[in-house]
């Protein structure tokens, strides 16, 4: 819907701002969203989803307020409450930057624009026809959305930079009733404007479907574990959370003082990046304008560096490095966009070809739950085979899988060839040689 | 407001429709260590109306509120027109005019900036003052909510929501050994409810202290005492998920799974989701469909009694309604949500159970929980080892996991000391959250729990 012109009201915001400190940043957003939903094979809801909202960040007598609003009569309360919490703000130890040459990415395609939600509709019935022609007793839950996000950041010493970008994306979930219930997710990535290509995503549904059918018994003990990039994130996230320039502020990450200190396998390498391409975390700037860039996390095992956004890199002697994160309800803070982890040289039909007794994770739940500081994770596998010399012979229930993750990543036996495109993660499998899991047997 | 509302979603010519607009004022003050890391206020103001015809929803959700909300509405009127009959429908309600107002002194806005900075900058100084601490984050959050909702059956209710809470972390080092503890409170009362928890905050810096000795826990199957938060975490995670209809209406053999009348527990064992108890943190007089809130018993005497519904899932399972259409903000239409979910008490008392323990944990505290239907996970903040009755040592990343109803089934005794819980957070689901609930249990028993660790 046509709405008042967000930028004429952002610029008014600034010039106000001006009689109640001395810098002032807007922040201002605005997505416009299509959602179809089906649930359970059928389709469920058809929904357009329209945001647009203003964050201010006002430097007032040396500290930082700020105040967000998605309704434009709110303006003068926005200035009021920024300049209130400003009394109490932290203090102001940077500059806001001003304009900087940023890279040009690949974030924006007209194609998806253009996507109607028939058209999402249309993939959703073909993509569950497809599967359940294969199974047909499978309940399938889907989520095709598209979206175009437009971003403005203008502040007081000039800055005035904008990005527009779209994403596309289809979420799976399957769920099979067979000796108890079963969850198989999948994803796809359709940024960049290719069209849904059904086969080979209804392939691997089916596949797993097929797999996931027999139930097979597996004794607490340490097994080799190959984790698929669909479950990954779940093991790298302590490592993010340390990597959080706000833990180096404050003392509290595992990894301060420890940089360029070899902590994890040497096969990995492991960077946050906003500069990659038809990502659903890709910009040219950060939160508040400073240029993005490829930041190195680990690098053949060495940890390189914090992910720091202008206050936190002033707290702690340094320079940002782009990582602020915002949107428009709350005030830039250090964080992750783009996670990749680089490929190593490894095929999986080798590597499960060679797997005696094993396990295969696709998926689990439990994530972000133990104390991630400490790089413990403990988690259910929700979706897992048991694997007997090289053939998963079927599906393990109630199993957990624990430790600590620095030990898990220091000792890696396989790295995958490629990497899956999950959004904003890029991951290959990995390969545990030894991990515990903890089951009823 | 009301002839306002009534003109955009009037005369659409379908079946039903609905529009929502919420206006929400919050405040949230964030200490890390000894610095002020964030302050800031907001005022968010947004609508989502919903279209209903032969059995498929349209659904738009928005910010501006103005008289160009008539042409989106027919937008989605048209949308909705256009798809294929779906053999469903919505329970129908009468026509309604409510106003729920909170009480005058609950509400945060009367309440100085500088009263919310004072009171959570005192309890971050606790956590510091504490020899052992490295590190903190406390955290002070408000919320005033009012929504006026009306529908094309003549129902109009406007309401208006509070919340107030704290949450407090104190991080402890001891070289690359770091151990965190926290915890929270928050409920629909006003500022005045999160005064005077000294105590509660001194307790956070001991434990975390505490925490630095404790051993990880030895991973396998275990006999287990939890204490309330966590059983209420179980009851919600485990069962109050489960007992979601929109999971089950079209599932016809998650249905025979959930069947009314399947006994899943032991006859003590009785578990209710109720919206009706006063100012919890799940608790209201409307869902976002405009149904009433309800108290609503899913496991009655160890039997499966009831499921948790919006109108239309109970319209397909033809079942009572029970007021559980909840959306986490206006930008998102309601779905099957929980309200205050939580485990009846019985008889039995906590040194008895602890009594009973040749060899077991008792398990403390939440730090999350999760769950896919019958497959649930759940972490606490540490853990006691028990032998012979008495606690030994601390033991910590104690993490349960199981499936739901061998588990409830070895529930096998319940406290009398229930608890209700509020707090900061709330649950996530299908991309909403945190949506507010609350959650509460007595400390029970559960024989052969698996346990991860080490």
């Amino acid at each position: 819907m046509a709405e008042i012109n967000r930028t004429d009201l952002a610029w008014e915001i600034l010039e106000l701002a001006g009689d109640y400190g001395e810098q002032a940043e807007v922040f201002s957003s605005e997505s416009d969203q299509t959602v179809v939903e089906f649930r359970a094979n059928e389709l469920h809801t058809q929904q357009v989803r329209w945001t647009q909202g203003f964050g201010l960040r006002l430097i007032k007598d040396g500290r930082v307020g700020f105040s967000s609003t998605t309704n434009p009569d709110a303006i003068e309360g926005l200035l009021a409450a920024a300049a209130e919490t400003a009394a109490y703000g932290k203090a102001a130890n940077f500059s806001l930057p001003g304009q900087q040459p940023v890279r040009v990415l690949k974030m924006f395609e007209n194609r998806v624009v253009l996507v109607s939600a028939q058209r999402l509709r249309e993939w959703g019935e073909d993509l569950i026809d497809a599967i359940r022609s294969r199974v047909p007793d499978i309940k399938l839950d889907l989520t095709l959305r598209r979206c175009l996000r437009q971003v403005d950041i203008i502040n007081s010493v000039g800055l005035d930079a904008s990005w527009e970008r779209t994403e596309l994306e289809l979420s799976l979930n399957g769920l099979l009733v067979q000796d108890g219930l079963v969850w198989l997710s999948d994803y796809e990535n359709l940024s960049s404007g290719e069209p849904l290509a059904i086969g080979p995503l209804a392939e691997r549904v089916c596949q797993l479907a097929r797999l996931v059918r027999g139930k097979a018994a597996l004794k607490t003990g340490s097994y080799p574990v190959l984790v698929m990039p669909t479950a990954l994130p779940n093991f790298l996230l302590p490592l993010l959370v340390a990597v959080n320039g706000k833990h180096l502020e404050k003392g509290t990450s595992p990894l301060v003082g420890k940089e360029e200190n070899r902590l994890l396998d040497e096969r990995l390498t492991i960077a946050d990046n906003p500069l990659r391409e038809w990502s659903l975390e890709s910009a040219p700037f950060d939160g508040e304008g400073s240029p993005c860039r490829r930041n190195l996390l680990f690098e053949k095992g060495k940890f390189k560096g914090f992910l720091l956004d202008l206050a936190t890199a002033s707290a702690c002697n340094r320079a940002t490095t782009g990582s602020a994160q915002r949107d428009y309800a709350s005030p830039p803070t250090p964080g992750t966009t783009n996670i990749e982890v680089s490929p190593g040289n490894d095929r999986l039909e080798k590597v499960l070809g060679e797997m005696k007794e094993g396990l295969i994770i696709y998926d689990c739940i439990g994530g972000g739950q133990s104390n991630l500081l400490a790089g413990e994770v403990t988690l259910n596998i929700s979706c897992g085979l048991k694997v007997v010399d090289g053939v998963p012979v079927g599906r393990v229930k109630d199993a957990m899988i624990g430790g600590n993750v620095y030990e898990m990543f220091s000792n890696i036996a396989a790295l995958g060839n490629s990497q899956r495109d999950l959004g904003n993660y890029f991951l290959p499998f990995v390969l545990f040689p030894g991990l515990l899991v903890s089951t009823k047997e | 407001m009301k002839s306002f509302l009534k003109e955009i979603i009037g005369n659409l010519g379908t079946d039903y429709a609905d529009i929502r607009v919420e206006e929400t004022e919050r405040t949230r003050i964030v200490y890390r260590g000894r610095e002020l890391d964030d302050i800031g206020r907001s005022f968010e103001r947004g609508g989502c109306l919903r279209v209903f015809h032969q059995g498929n929803w349209g659904v738009a959700t928005f910010n501006t509120i103005d008289e160009r909300l008539k042409e989106l509405a027919r937008d989605v009127a048209a949308q909705v027109t256009r798809l294929p009959t779906r053999a469903t429908g919505l329970i129908p309600l009468p026509a309604l005019e409510a106003t729920v107002r909170i009480a005058p002194e609950d509400d945060p806005r009367t309440v100085s900036l500088a009263e919310k900075h004072d009171l959570i900058q005192h309890y971050n100084e606790i956590l510091l003052k504490t020899n052992g601490i490295v590190s903190t984050l406390s955290q002070y959050l408000d919320a005033y909510r009012s929504v006026s909702f009306y529908s094309s059956e003549g129902r109009y209710i406007d309401q208006e929501f509070v919340y107030t809470g704290f949450s407090c972390r104190a991080f402890a080092r001891d070289g690359t050994n770091i151990q965190d503890y926290s915890d929270s409170f928050g409920k629909c009362r006003g500022f005045a409810s999160l005064q005077n928890r000294e105590q509660q905050v001194e307790r956070i810096a001991q434990v975390a202290i505490d925490l630095l000795r404790a051993e990880p826990v030895q991973a396998g199957r275990w006999t287990v005492v939890i204490d309330p938060l966590l059983a209420g975490v179980f009851a919600h995670e485990a069962f109050g998920h489960l007992s979601e209809a929109d999971h089950i209406a079209s599932n016809e053999r998650l249905r025979e799974l959930m069947k009314p009348g399947t006994r899943v527990g032991v006859e003590e064992l009785t578990i209710v989701d109720d919206a009706t108890l006063p100012q919890e943190r799940g608790s209201f007089r409307y869902d976002d469909e405009g149904t009433a809130g309800a108290r609503t018993e899913l496991v009655r005497d160890g039997v499966l009694v009831g499921h948790l519904h919006d109108r239309m899932t109970a319209y397909q399972m033809n079942e009572p309604l029970t007021g559980n259409a909840r959306a986490v903000s206006y930008r998102f239409p309601p779905i099957v949500r929980m309200s205050n979910t939580y485990i009846e008490p019985r008889s039995v008392r906590l040194e008895e159970m602890l009594g009973s323990l040749e060899r077991g944990l008792y398990v403390v505290g939440s730090r999350g929980g999760m769950t896919e239907l019958e497959s649930f996970t759940f972490s606490s903040q540490f853990a006691f080892l028990v032998e012979r009755g008495r606690k030994v040592k601390m033991v910590r990343d104690v993490t349960l996991s199981g499936n739901v109803f061998e588990t409830l089934r070895n529930i096998d005794m319940i406290g009398n000391d229930l608890v209700l819980f509020g707090g900061v957070g709330g649950c996530g689901k299908a991309g909403q959250g945190p949506l507010p609930v609350g959650l509460g249990s007595p400390h029970i028993r559960i024989r052969n729990v698996v346990v991860g660790g080490r």
